[in-house]
């Protein structure tokens, strides 16, 4: 293992220790760690949209237009000067032209939302609660399986039923958005266990670090 | 100038990309992916007006002397330290990738970790509630927890990952396309709102 790699593993080790160490209670080492990893993150967030988004979609093209001289590459001028207003906020008299980028990546956002999410969230969605209908009529489910597609069908409705707010829940409404809940329960309950799972790997995989990479006492 | 310009602006960006979504003419495909990498070029400026926010944080608090004012100095070493051995030497460095395999990434991965230890605290509070629901949430969870671990299958003769299977796919899944067909719902209409300038908190106050 060469020098480099070495410090490494103890660096990450230290960082590793300190971040754990706010289990016992705050302290220097937790917030040393949390105040580095901010700015850590914060500067690797920049360089990244800088050479992902910037440098390739800006910078090249208009690089390219004043050493060839093809004028297509000045279009390039426009997002660049809108994205510089974004530094009016820094000015009290100005700040209000910081608006201009926000309409413009705000409408951008809304436009390419609405058809995104009609196709794939609303269309496919439901498409995929009757398909299994299809099925039904055409006789090829199993009994379990018309079972499942009632019980999806049921669930999304309840589900709907208990965000609907436009009518009271009383009576027939109310117990169909009982139901509901009782689905959006096994949702979230879903979504804790993975969660659960998820950060426990994590945890697994850090002290696998810290006992094979670091200490050496597990291969 | 102030208000009437952003809302122009909106409007026309708004309806441009829904429009060239549904024309397969080259022109307006042109137009919508030419648009996506404007999107691209201008997100970095915002996020480097981020920065010079949580500088400026920073910096007042180091001038206030506020509590633990000595960290800010760890934050700027970080940021000064990545920035410019990223920009000057580009992502691809391995004097970069040093620092974002030992010193990013394991903070990250701790961090995010941590959250295994609280959210046993949240599980054993949520039994304590002793509600239908809570008690559905916390069965449910168990069963998808076991049903990921080779230990459950092996108590259970591989009735835990089926089980978690068969919740994943049913139940789980009607609920999440209820919150899904909810929530799209919303986004479509408060879209709308915003092309057509009939929400215009975006815009913040003052004239």
């Amino acid at each position: 293992m060469d020098f480099w790699s070495l410090i490494g593993i103890w660096v990450a080790a230290f960082l590793t220790l300190s971040i754990y160490s706010v289990l016992y209670r705050d302290n220097p080492f937790y917030r040393f760690a949390e105040h580095l990893f901010v700015g850590v993150s914060v500067g690797y967030g920049i360089v990244l949209s800088v050479y992902q988004g910037l440098v390739p979609f800006a910078l090249k093209p208009l690089w390219e237009t004043v050493t060839t001289g093809a004028p297509e590459g000045f279009i390039k001028l426009i997002p660049i000067c809108i994205g510089l207003l974004f530094f009016a906020r820094l000015s009290p008299r100005h700040t209000w032209l910081i608006r201009y980028p926000i309409a413009i990546l705000i409408g951008y956002g809304s436009g390419i939302a609405i058809p995104n999410v009609l196709r794939a969230n609303i269309f496919e969605q439901t498409r995929g609660t009757i398909a299994p209908f299809a099925e039904i009529a055409a006789g090829t489910l199993s009994g379990w399986g018309v079972v499942e597609a009632i019980l999806m069908v049921a669930g999304v409705i309840c589900t709907l039923t208990y965000f609907f707010f436009s009518v009271e829940h009383r009576g027939p409404v109310k117990w169909l958005s009982k139901v509901g809940i009782a689905f959006l329960m096994i949702g979230f309950g879903s979504a804790f266990g993975n969660t659960v799972m998820g950060r426990v790997a994590l945890l697994i995989q850090r002290v696998d670090f810290l006992l094979g990479d670091w200490l050496r006492i597990i291969s | 100038m102030k208000r009437q310009v952003p809302l122009v602006l909106c409007f026309v960006f708004g309806i441009a990309m829904i429009f060239t979504q549904f024309s397969p003419h080259s022109f307006s495909q042109g137009i919508y992916e030419e648009v996506i990498r404007w999107a691209l070029i201008i997100g970095p400026f915002a996020l480097v007006l981020a920065t010079v926010t949580l500088i400026q944080t920073h910096t007042a608090r180091i001038r206030r002397r506020t509590e633990h004012w000595q960290y800010s100095f760890v934050v700027f070493a970080g940021l000064i330290v990545m920035v410019l051995i990223g920009i000057f030497l580009k992502p691809q460095n391995p004097m970069f990738e040093w620092l974002y395999n030992n010193v990013q990434l394991p903070m990250d991965a701790t961090m995010f970790s941590l959250l295994a230890f609280f959210i046993a605290s949240a599980a054993y509070r949520a039994f304590r509630a002793r509600t239908f629901e809570a008690s559905l949430l916390l069965i449910t969870a168990l069963i998808v927890m076991m049903g990921n671990v080779p230990v459950g299958d092996l108590l259970s003769n591989d009735t835990a990952s089926k089980a978690r299977q068969w919740i994943l796919d049913n139940p789980n899944l009607s609920a999440r396309r209820g919150i899904i067909l909810g929530v799209s719902l919303g986004v479509i209409s408060q879209s709308i709102r915003i092309i057509l300038g009939i929400e215009r908190s975006y815009l913040g106050g003052g004239d």
